[in-house]
């Protein structure tokens, strides 16, 4: 493959430079992409990317460049700009590259039908999301979609001996949507499916399901305030509940002292129904990969099982500091320099379906959209709810507008009551229905 | 390169537009002690739009040799030509006041190099260690691009761009026991490092992140309900760009936003007059010449409480019957030109602050904004804020946290009743999001209005 080899040859060139240590990460991608707006084809659109991003080690000084113009001479001004940068660092003996260890593939992360489809198959992959949600129900408006087909290769080669890469694909379409009757807008909605695997992507379901939503969303209204039981929903519980958990989970947010979770590995951080699993191994899976961004191979990991902190997430940087191997949770790509992140996120389904979950409740709300603010430091949050959904006497009643909500997400989690046996999957996360007890609900 | 550019377009079938952009990024990101990250990257390539048929095809490419660009011109009408069998709506191009010529939008003389900057980056966090031993979390960052433009449309724009756009953000966190706050600071510029110095006070807004993030921790939750309150201009500008902006873009007014079918209707008090505009020398969103190589001009959105216009690419301007002013904008080669607002701002009135604030009996004084913020098609919004007071019988009182605002946009501008004459833009230094991010800026005076405040049942 030629991104191995232009890493390879990089990661010598660097050392030859002055680099004591080296590495490259190499990204090429095409991509396919069909954009619809207002109902319509807004425009199909092409892109070949191809990039490095040269990271050197010299005298415990980090330094990073990258370029996406891959002339020799642009090359040698991004090792020359990468070390340039370094000499101007201060030292820091965390920065540390990864030993080579073993990659095992995951399968079904290639789906070879990308190569063989068009500009003209994603135009009508597009094509039949649009016409499936306007088809569901003459109001609705598909204010923006697009379907995308993306495959490329990834590489990353370092100067203790790492050599990887990998060939992936991305299927995805994303619609966002609203209904209108005369002067009643309902909320914006979101339908979004992504797979490698071309097979698992059913455009017309999905259009449906968001017209679906924001046709339920029609005739909105008022409801007063009470502090009481929420539904969150997959789409909100990405908000609420995925992102505070990758955040509080970061080892970077630990050791900085901005995640509540330090010093709190194998202590109860919520109710006992809670259970999260950071899987990178899940065939097909958005988020899945065999090596993270700096070329150490994940496994899947219990963030959290049964309401206790089983793990932090790891890069090299993060892990040379706790005096621990990293557990392969470096994220980014060839234009930045890693980070860290989760997977493919999994949140574990209960035991109750959610019909049961709503008739238990007296009096609650659903919310199917969370349009706020969440700090992730104190987990305080506060915001809209969209699209959401009033329950009575263990009925959904009607849907509701202007009503927020607020809470600490983190106090939150220790009164989880029930998780729903259903799970959707979003992307890199996987989310069943969560309902809360003591959240605030503010209306008019 | 224009000569390139301007061969290639040439070969087009119909209405071509070839926009090279190079950027190169710098991000200097100190945290907690260390240099979290010093990157410094370049992306450069060809955006290439082509219109047939009634129907666009866009492609980006690395290659802008004349063969590359070719390629790439035949791959973008081949799309266009797919693509107009689909589209029910054909696009049409408004006429245009043209870009053509040199437009360099600061000179930034004395600009020191990346060690010197790496430096007072360091300097900056190590001080906000320093000023509290409540300090658990510092961040300060950093950012700033670099642009180069030359953009070539088959209907006569010729644009040589020069522009650069450098921001800082500073975040304290700190802790008591269990207990975290937090303050941040951000502001941004078009211009160089000296003009971002100038704008604001580094080490001053250092001081007030932690000052605020440590006041916080003794702070109280505030009652959620209807207040009348004080927005200061960063606050006018969020308001103007995400409540009511987004809503006059016309891409959203044809999908059917809240403003449609609304121009020459009173929409807000006759203290509003609201508008856009590139124009503004040293703003972070400004924008001469916009990626259709339109030149920017100053767009009057809503003239003393009466709306007038909406905000325009050179398609949805024909589509209205109307002219664009520089309001297409992309973010990189990658990018296709967008509707998008720049600088967007409320002009100053004739009330006085002091008076304002003297005027209201229960209320709130509101600062900045806070994590998130985020608005619809219905002009409804929710934006947390960073700083708020209680106001009790025209006295400025207790910080109170937690706070966000909500309503409906256009309602809490008819709720206007006061206008202050101060005038500031403060919203440059992060990035306005709509499928592509964007440097923009907003602002305005003081604003007296009534919004719904979230706060916390207790």
């Amino acid at each position: 493959m030629k991104g191995l080899e232009l890493c390879d040859e990089l990661v010598r060139r660097a050392k030859a430079k002055g680099a004591d240590e080296a590495e490259v990460y190499y990204l090429r991608t095409r991509k396919l992409e069909a954009v619809f707006e207002k109902n319509d084809l807004q425009v199909p659109k092409g892109d070949t990317y191809e990039g490095i991003g040269v990271r050197v080690i010299r005298r415990a000084r980090q330094g990073f460049a990258a370029t996406n113009v891959l002339t020799d001479e642009a090359m040698g001004d991004t090792i020359a700009a990468a070390l340039a940068i370094a000499a101007a660092s201060p030292e820091d003996p965390n920065h540390v590259l990864p030993e080579p260890s073993e990659a095992r593939p995951v399968p079904g992360i290639y789906d070879e039908m990308a190569e063989s489809l068009a500009l003209d198959d994603a135009l009508e992959l597009g094509r039949r999301f649009v016409e499936a949600a306007r088809g569901y129900d003459s109001r609705v408006t598909i204010d923006s979609a697009s379907f995308v087909v993306q495959i490329g290769e990834r590489a990353v080669a370092n100067s203790r001996g790492v050599l990887l890469s990998e060939k992936g694909s991305n299927f995805s379409c994303v619609g966002m949507g609203f209904a209108r009757e005369g002067d009643d807008v309902s909320s914006f909605d979101v339908e979004y499916s992504g797979s490698c695997a071309l097979a698992d992507i059913d455009p017309e379901a999905s259009g449906r399901r968001l017209a679906e939503k924001v046709v339920k969303a029609l005739g909105a209204t008022t409801i007063p305030s009470f502090k009481g039981t929420v539904i969150i929903t997959p789409y909100a519980g990405g908000d609420l509940i995925a992102e505070p958990i990758a955040f509080s989970a970061s080892a970077e947010n630990v050791q900085n002292g901005r995640s509540r979770w330090k010093g709190k590995l194998g202590a109860s951080v919520a109710s006992a129904l809670l259970t999260v699993t950071d899987d990178p191994r899940i065939p097909a899976g958005v988020g899945s990969t065999s090596f993270d961004r700096e070329g150490v191979p994940p496994e899947p990991l219990e963030i959290i099982k049964g309401g206790v902190l089983g793990h932090y997430l790891y890069n090299c940087y993060t892990a040379r500091k706790d005096g621990v191997r990293s557990n392969g949770r470096a994220i980014g790509n060839d234009q930045t320099t890693p980070g860290i992140g989760t997977t493919n996120l999994i949140v574990s389904p209960g035991a109750t379906s959610l019909d049961e979950m709503v008739r238990n409740i007296p009096k609650g709300l659903i919310v199917n959209r969370f349009s706020g603010n969440l700090d992730p430091v104190s987990g305080d949050f506060s915001g809209v709810v969209k699209g959401g959904h009033y329950i009575e006497n263990g009925e959904i009643v009607k849907p509701v507008k202007e009503v927020m909500i607020a809470g600490n997400i983190y106090e939150l989690f220790a009164h989880i009551v029930a998780v729903s046996r259903e799970v959707v999957t979003i992307g890199d996360m996987r989310l069943p229905y969560v309902q809360l007890e003591g959240v605030s609900v503010t209306g008019k | 390169m224009l000569d390139l550019l301007k061969s290639a377009v040439r070969e087009a079938p119909g209405y071509a537009e070839i926009r090279y952009h190079r950027r190169l990024q710098t991000a200097i990101d100190a945290r907690n002690g260390a240099l979290k990250r010093v990157e410094r990257r370049t992306l450069a390539g060809a955006g290439v739009r082509c219109l047939v048929d009634g129907s666009w095809g866009f492609v980006s490419t690395t290659d802008v040799t004349r063969e590359g660009l070719r390629n790439a011109i035949a791959e973008a009408s081949d799309a266009a030509r797919a693509g107009a069998r689909l589209r029910r709506e054909k696009a049409r191009l408004a006429p245009a006041r043209l870009g053509k010529g040199e437009f360099i939008y600061q000179t930034c003389d004395d600009e020191p190099d990346i060690a010197t900057k790496i430096g007072v980056v360091l300097g900056a966090e190590r001080r906000m260690r320093a000023s509290s031993p409540l300090v658990v979390g510092s961040i300060v960052i950093y950012t700033e691009y670099a642009d180069e433009k030359y953009i070539v449309t088959s209907d006569g724009a010729e644009a040589h761009i020069v522009d650069r756009k450098p921001s800082f953000h500073v975040f304290a966190t700190v802790g008591r026991g269990e207990e975290r706050e937090t303050g941040g600071k951000g502001w941004g510029v078009t211009g160089g490092w000296h003009d971002l110095m100038r704008k604001r006070d580094l080490e001053k807004m250092v001081d007030e992140a932690v000052d605020l993030a440590v006041r916080k921790l003794d702070a109280g939750y505030a009652k959620g309900g209807q207040y009348t309150v004080i927005l200061d201009p960063q606050l006018v500008g969020v308001l103007s760009h995400e409540a009511i902006g987004h809503t006059v873009e016309a891409d959203f007014v044809q999908s059917g936003s809240v403003v449609k079918d609304k121009i020459g209707e009173k929409v807000a008090s006759d203290l509003v007059t609201l508008v856009d505009d590139g124009t503004m020398r040293g703003a972070a969103g400004m924008v001469l010449v916009d990626d259709e190589g339109v030149l920017g001009e100053r767009t009057v959105i809503i003239d003393k409480g009466v709306l007038r216009s909406y905000l325009h690419s050179r398609e949805s301007a024909a589509a209205f019957d109307t002219v664009p002013r520089g309001n297409a904008r992309a973010f990189t080669y990658r990018d296709e030109p967008i509707i998008r607002m720049t600088n967007t701002f409320i002009l100053p009135g004739d009330s006085n602050l002091e008076d304002m604030i003297a005027g209201i009996e229960d209320g709130f004084f509101l600062k900045e904004m806070g994590q998130g913020g985020q608005a619809d098609a219905t002009a409804e919004f929710m934006f947390g804020i960073a700083e708020a007071y209680r106001i009790k019988n025209g006295k400025i009182g207790e910080l109170v946290k937690g706070i966000t605002i909500s309503g409906q946009a256009f309602e809490v501008l008819k709720s206007v009743d006061a206008v202050s004459g101060d005038f500031e833009l403060d919203l440059g230094a992060g990035h306005c999001g709509k499928w592509q991010p964007a440097k923009v800026d907003a602002g305005g005076p003081y604003v007296r209005c009534r919004v719904t405040i979230g706060g916390r049942h207790e």
